[in-house]
């Protein structure tokens, strides 16, 4: 069982920590798209989607270049944590967080945009802090597109592939995540494996959708 | 307070992920070796083997040549890299992406004809201009060796033009295999490494004078921690325990 446990653990752990940072930068960014409307965040919200639009090999190759050995980003990392960024399962947090990204940002920016702004002004005139209305007004009133937005992200992350089989490479033990290790199964023609895989992939997943779902949805 | 417990919520789940993920750290004597996917089979049971024999183990990462090539060029913890083709090995070793010495050769790919879905009992390449074979699957020759020396051995036969409309080009050369094996294609130019014993009946080879031989080659990344143990894994696979093991998968052993 090690060969396929050990790349679910790392598939849930990868995605829950990518959602979270994903979660946090989709809310900054939906915010920013919200309420700083200009030319200049209405072409950085359509840039965003771009790991949408580019194939997911791709997407890893360049986030090699920008974050590997030898790219300022992947030097400053090794100077800080004296270890290399790439090829760690670091990288597959990275790779996911960059995946899921806009499938968190556009429904929790639809959600933030259909608040009318009269709501918000008259928190305001009765003495709220941004941060007060961030928490008490925006997002209780966007909710579900919140919650929409987390459920796309996760999903997204535990499916994650081409850019972490590029990023973070196919190393058992270490950055094989469940996706990987089902294509490493169906190149090797191992498919009862694979199909084992793939539904423990795809229960997992749903189940812990399913509580999220269940758990946040009552509010 | 629905913010709130969302915001806590998610705190929480990031701790508990962290506190879970501060348990995996083991020191065993350990390489890791990427390897081209068509090795699969062999380097499993090599590995094995030599897990016997010394006590070090071995981690494959299997995957495509062109891939794993980029990897190590950007500097993968590989510690040796066993190429599906030597010119990728000679291609990192222009830009000094691997150590000068110990590129050996470990193996010569076989390609051949397999045809599952056919009814027949000896196979001729002029069936493949039968207009009842309709489409032929072969990996792509722009990045993958055994599509490569497929397109050449068509060309060799003078009949790539007559053919060439009816080849679907897979990613790999297993995808081209599965292509056949799903009933999708009806033959498939493939790798003998990929034929089981009890399918070898449908398995036609090629003469080896109609390609480009698919030398498979060994490097060391110059990223390596474990050259010392890279070099005897290496010397292992070349030893007769590894070449026999290899000539069982359907490969055929280079001639130094």
């Amino acid at each position: 069982m090690e060969p396929i446990l050990h790349p679910l653990y790392l598939s849930v752990k990868i995605a829950l920590i990518a959602t979270c940072f994903s979660f946090i930068l989709g809310l900054i960014f939906a915010w920013f798209f919200t309420y700083k409307k200009n030319i200049w965040t209405e072409l950085i919200s359509l840039l965003v989607t771009l790991p949408l639009i580019l194939p997911p090999t791709v997407l890893g190759y360049y986030l090699l270049l920008a974050v590997g050995n030898q790219s300022i980003i992947g030097r400053l990392f090794e100077s800080i944590t004296g270890g290399p960024l790439v090829f760690t399962w670091k990288a597959a947090v990275i790779a996911a967080t960059i995946a899921s990204l806009p499938l968190l940002i556009r429904p929790i920016q639809v959600g933030f945009e259909s608040i009318e702004t009269d709501i918000l002004n008259s928190a305001r005139l009765d003495g709220a802090t941004n941060w007060d209305i961030f928490r008490f007004v925006i997002l209780p009133l966007s909710y579900k597109g919140v919650l929409a937005g987390l459920i796309l992200g996760f999903a997204r992350a535990m499916g994650e592939f081409g850019a972490t089989l590029m990023i973070a490479g196919n190393i058992p033990g270490k950055t094989q995540t469940l996706s990987i290790a089902i294509y490493d199964a169906v190149q090797a023609n191992r498919m009862m494996d694979a199909h084992l895989m793939v539904m423990m992939l795809s229960v997992v997943t749903i189940l812990i959708l399913f509580v999220v779902h269940r758990w946040l949805n009552k509010g | 307070m629905t913010g709130k417990k969302l915001l806590l919520s998610t705190l929480f789940t990031a701790f508990l992920v962290f506190v879970a993920g501060c348990n995996n750290q083991k020191e065993v004597q350990e390489i890791t070796v990427a390897a081209a996917s068509d090795v699969y089979l062999a380097f499993t049971e090599i590995g094995a083997k030599f897990k016997e024999e010394t006590g070090t183990e071995v981690i494959f990462s299997f995957g495509s040549t062109g891939q794993l090539t980029k990897q190590i060029e950007e500097g993968a913890p590989f510690d040796a890299f066993a190429a599906a083709n030597q010119s990728y090995i000679q291609e990192l070793h222009d830009k000094e992406a691997i150590i000068d010495e110990y590129q050996k050769n470990y193996a010569i790919g076989r390609l051949g004809v397999y045809y599952p879905n056919l009814e027949i009992e000896q196979f001729d390449m002029n069936l493949m201009l039968d207009p009842s074979i309709k489409t032929i699957a072969i990996a792509n020759p722009e990045h993958a060796p055994y599509g490569k020396a497929a397109k050449e051995a068509l060309e060799s036969m003078g009949i790539w033009a007559q053919v060439k409309d009816k080849i679907v080009y897979a990613e790999n050369i297993r995808q081209a295999f599965q292509y056949v094996e799903t009933g999708n294609a009806d033959i498939g130019i493939v790798a003998l490494a990929l034929i089981e014993q009890s399918n070898q009946e449908n398995f036609s080879l090629i003469d080896q004078h109609e390609h480009q031989p698919i030398t498979q080659t060994f490097g060391i990344p110059v990223q390596s921690k474990k050259i010392e143990q890279a070099k005897q894994f290496i010397d292992f696979v070349l030893s007769e325990t590894g070449q026999e093991i290899l000539l069982k998968y359907g490969f055929e052993i280079p001639q130094e």
